[in-house]
């Protein structure tokens, strides 16, 4: 380690890349501050269980690295505190810092845990989420009963869960959700990441009838996204939304594998081929009035 | 429905075999109906529901049953075209059904041509 | 029932967009009205043929083939062909460049360059009729391995066949195998990935549609030789005829027995189960698609350990792409000696490509490895449609990338293709013609990668994004010196820094079309200039006023009004209104709508 001081170094932020330089600062003979606004250093990582891309441990990284930045003699460590106001320039800063209260005294205070274990008000600071009666309508839950009798215990069945209710339901109601992440026995929060991954899967009540814009390769250089902006102007709406009457909803895929017929629009099950800028508005209109599209092709 | 077994792969291709043939076009033998409006007039339809009859109730798998437009011999319609596999056609006149029925068993069957019937053997030539 | 005649009508989801249902309705009628139904069969197959000239109608035994066929053709073909034997020439196909049509389906140059071992009962075949796929040497194979070959045995012949597995990166398939069959644990699976996510790709559709049984009876193949006695078969939601023809098949085999304990009386039990996936292109990559069957969020996980070592459910397990399990009845039919004869030296059998695109002859093809682009664009494509000038070929899709036409004479082999910049894929092939602007496609392919980032890795998520808006900057006529090379270091960056094979391959489209059309990229940036008249930005629309009739159909068409003229006048845009949709040159008849 250099001994010879060289200047003083002062570093915002107390997560693994303020940490990472406060080391590699401090070994190199400066002498470091690091102001963290938290009451301890660590940051997100500190959170994860590993990390990308070795999948390494992400405490087995960190807890070295903390432990050497709370004993090295040229770090100087300001947590629970802000910076106020940063003045002179490169070479000769004076930086003013916040500290915020503790309301312990930071010499005498081992770390030990005592305190917060016994905290009466624990309970405001981590608060735990008050259980949420799930209300079902009696034919909701008759079928979602026949959905969940099927596909309980079985391995990987929330993919085929959802798809029964998407089905049913055109989209993924909360309430339902609730319900199956309740009779499933699964966290809410994975039903949640997996309905938002799939393209498929929708929170949001869709329209009577969805149109899927192809857009894929061969539909694309046939002018697939003109087509798109077409809808997208003849019924008021951006991609991925809904008309307010709940009659049209516009999405976009990424193939229908009918590339022969490119370009290719899809409403609900019907497939129309060879379609054309110019047939958008009498499509619509076809569909509005009879429900179904008898526009020549 | 039981399990099935290898050997049974055999008996359902059997069973299908006509329908396979006829996608395939590798026939033992095709017979071609001349159907052209004079053929019909003078009652090709009869000749070809009398040969689908005869097909049918013989259970042959090997035979293709076509229809073409007219021959060119309008005066001697009905007229049929017997193909047998390596063998030039055979084209026949003046047909009835109970001619045809004799046809079939001795030409198409037997491969022994029905010479009475016989307008001429092979096709028209073609430049 | 003995019928003279069969009419294979092709109801691929394609044929069903331009009316094939309808055809079939009118069909039906027709013959009734002339007492044929009990003499012609009508038969529904899967895709059997030109996917552009759809709906299409093959007749056997005569060996016509009948195209574009329309309502108020049916009476008048009934009557002629049918009824009076006349087939009907006024519909049948006519080659680009010849004047006549061609009345056999096998002369067709289409149909006459194609080598079916994959496809080999496309359109021969009703796909709801399993005795009809029995009839074809159906479960031949399946019955030949269960009772006389070992799994040893099998893989090893799949081994000497040389076949690669056709999903994309070409892994020895008997190699995967052999990793899987060693591996002391159980039990193991067999996966068929039949998550064809590639915009632009529809072989696995089409082999679905056109003949299940192959794939199941595939399935059992490799399922024996590697030891599994459970599979799964991971489809598209975007399919939904594919899924449900595949259904059908899977109950019509437990119903033989072919599925389920005991097949054959071997022992061997096999089941399939389907899964549906939910439209997520990472699926399609092996750890993401295990990930999604379990239930778990589908992201790639770190390999190794591969999925042979430790898989579905922590299991070994095998996936298989579609074809590449489709091939499998026909090695084991024909001898692995008979595959490994077809085809180039490292790359044998033959490959099912979709060719799509501005090409005439749009559609699904099989043919021996090795053949040339050329002959694909030309003989069997037919050529660029409305006298256009060929571009490029994209395979691959988003993790390919273009071969411009200079490369025409490359024959096509994983190894070629790679060389040239794109990768074999699992087969989609898009023809683009001199409308379709470089800058612009790998835009396209960008914005699908970076929707479809799973977002685990930063490189990848970021990394694509960053690209994006480069090319987007460059799409609007704000690019600067030094973006060219930019992406060219960021592409290589994200190449190395990601974690699955979507991350790893998503900069193949922007670096090959760099390598091949780096002065249309300039241009864009130097000139301001699209030379194909498609970035937005860079473009304006005007009226030719010696071609314009005046006959207001852009006038009516026209959603911003920026048209404006009078009848038999040459009309005029008023630029500053015009939003560039293009809607007035598709009404114009007369192509008198420029692109500049």
């Amino acid at each position: 380690m250099a001994k010879d001081k060289k200047g003083s170094v002062l570093i915002v932020g107390g997560g693994i890349a303020g940490i990472q330089s406060s080391l590699d600062l401090a070994n190199s003979g400066f002498k470091v501050y690091l102001v963290e606004k938290g009451p301890s250093i660590g940051g997100v990582m500190s959170q994860l269980d590993k990390t990308f891309p070795t999948n390494d441990c992400a405490m087995c990284i960190l807890a070295p690295k903390l432990v050497g930045t709370g004993r090295h003699p040229n770090i100087e460590l300001i947590t629970n505190a802000e910076i106020e106001e940063v003045m002179g320039e490169a070479g000769n800063f004076t930086v003013a810092v916040k500290k915020n209260p503790r309301y312990v005294d930071e010499d005498k205070c081992t770390g030990c845990g005592a305190c917060t274990e016994n905290c009466p008000v624990k309970k405001a600071i981590y608060p735990v989420e008050e259980k949420i009666e799930i209300k079902l309508e009696p034919e909701d839950l008759e079928r979602m009963k026949k959905i969940i009798e099927e596909y309980k215990g079985k391995e990987g069945a929330l993919v085929p869960v959802l798809h029964n209710i998407n089905v049913s339901y055109s989209y993924l109601p909360e309430n339902i959700l609730r319900y199956i992440s309740e009779e499933l026995d699964m966290p809410l929060s994975l039903i949640y990441q997996i309905a938002t991954f799939y393209n498929a899967f929708s929170l949001k009540p869709r329209g009577k009838y969805t149109i899927d814009v192809c857009l894929g390769t061969a539909c694309y250089i046939k002018g697939g996204n003109r087509i798109l902006e077409a809808f997208e102007r003849a019924l008021g709406i951006k991609v991925g939304n809904t008309t307010e009457d709940l009659m049209f909803g516009i999405e976009t895929i990424s193939c229908f594998g009918c590339c022969g017929q490119a370009p290719v629009v899809v409403i609900n099950e019907d497939l129309h081929g060879h379609f054309r800028i110019t047939k958008v508005p009498k499509l619509i209109k076809s569909y509005k009035e009879v429900g179904n599209a008898e526009v020549e092709a | 429905m039981p399990k099935l077994k290898p050997e049974d792969l055999e008996r359902i291709t059997e069973k299908v075999k006509r329908t396979m043939i006829l996608r395939e076009g590798t026939g033992r033998a095709k017979i071609t109906v001349h159907m052209g409006t004079c053929g019909i007039a003078a009652g090709s339809r009869a000749i070809m529901s009398a040969l689908i009859k005869e097909i049918e109730e013989k259970d042959i798998k090997d035979v293709i049953l076509t229809t073409s437009s007219c021959a060119g011999l309008c005066s001697r319609e009905p007229m049929i075209t017997v193909e047998v596999q390596n063998q030039p056609p055979v084209k026949y006149v003046d047909l009835t059904p109970e001619k045809v029925k004799e046809i079939f068993d001795k030409h198409v069957l037997s491969g022994e041509i029905v010479k009475e019937y016989a307008l001429a053997f092979g096709s028209e030539r073609v430049p | 029932m003995a019928y003279r005649a069969n009419l294979m009508l092709c109801t691929c989801t394609m044929c069903v967009s331009v009316g094939a249902l309808k055809i079939k309705k009118k069909l039906e009628e027709e013959l009734k009205k002339h007492n044929l139904e009990d003499e012609i069969q009508i038969i529904l197959t899967g895709s059997s043929w030109l996917c552009t000239k759809g709906p299409t109608l093959i007749v056997q035994p005569d060996d016509v083939v009948y195209q574009l066929l329309k309502e108020e053709d049916i009476p008048h073909l009934v009557e002629e062909h049918f009824l009076k034997g006349r087939p009907v020439k006024s519909l049948m196909y006519i080659h680009p460049e010849a004047l006549h049509p061609i009345e056999k389906l096998h002369e067709i140059p289409f149909y006459r360059d194609q080598r079916l071992v994959a496809l080999w009962n496309r359109g021969i075949i009703d796909p709801d009729q399993i005795d009809e796929y029995i009839a074809r040497d159906g479960y031949k194979a399946l019955a030949k391995v269960l009772k006389s070959m070992t799994p040893e045995e099998v893989v090893q012949e799949i081994k000497d066949s040389g076949l690669r597995g056709r999903g994309g990166a070409g892994f020895p398939t008997g190699r995967k195998w052999e990793f899987c069959r060693k591996n002391p644990n159980t039990p193991k699976y067999l996966i068929c990935n039949a998550d064809e996510g590639d915009p632009g790709a529809f072989m696995d559709r089409s082999i679905i549609e056109a003949d299940p049984h192959s794939l199941i009876e595939g399935i059992q193949i490799a399922a024996y030789a590697i030891g599994a006695e459970k599979g799964y078969v991971y489809v598209r939601l975007e399919y939904p005829l594919a899924i449900k023809r595949l259904n059908r098949a899977i109950s019509q085999a437990r119903e033989y027995g072919l599925l389920g304990k005991d097949i054959f009386g071997s022992g061997f039990d096999f089941d399939i189960e389907m899964f549906r996936g939910a439209g997520a292109f990472v699926c399609g990559e092996e750890t993401s698609l295990i990930h999604s069957i379990e239930g778990r969020p589908a992201e790639p996980t770190q390999k190794p350990p591969f999925p042979v070592e430790k898989g579905l459910f922590g299991s070994p397990t095998v996936i298989n792409n579609v074809e590449t399990l489709a091939n499998l009845p026909r090695i084991i039919n024909f001898g692995a000696e008979w595959f490994a004869s077809i085809g180039t030296e490292k790359s044998k059998g033959t490959k099912v490509f979709s060719l799509a695109g501005n090409i005439n002859n749009a559609g699904l093809v099989e043919v021996p490895m090795g053949i040339t682009l050329r002959e694909m664009v030309y003989d069997i494509g037919g050529g660029i449609p409305n006298g256009k000038k060929f571009k490029a070929v994209q395979t691959g899709g988003p993790s390919g990338g273009v071969i411009p036409s200079s490369l025409l004479d490359l024959p096509i082999d994983y190894e070629r293709l790679q060389e040239a910049g794109a990768i074999m894929g699992s087969g989609g092939m898009i023809i683009v013609d001199e409308d379709t602007c470089m800058v612009d496609l790998a835009k396209y392919f960008l914005a699908f990668t970076n929707d479809e980032s799973c977002g685990k890795c930063t490189s990848c998520r970021e990394g694509s994004a960053a690209m994006l808006e480069i090319l987007t900057k460059i799409s609007e006529g704000r690019g600067e010196e030094g973006d060219i090379e930019f992406l060219e270091e960021l592409g290589e960056a994200i190449k190395d820094a990601s974690q699955c094979g979507l991350g790893q391959t998503l900069s193949n489209p922007v670096l090959s079309a760099i390598k091949h059309f780096r002065e249309e990229f300039e241009t864009h940036i130097k000139d301001k200039k699209c030379p194909a008249g498609v970035c937005k930005a860079l473009i304006e629309y005007s009226i030719d006023p010696e071609k314009c009739t005046g006959c207001m159909a852009c006038v009516k068409v026209c959603p911003q009004s920026a048209i404006t003229g009078e009848r038999k006048k040459p009309h005029k845009i008023d630029q500053s209104e015009c939003i560039k949709c293009g809607v007035c040159k598709d009404a114009c008849k007369f192509d008198a709508v420029k692109v500049e």
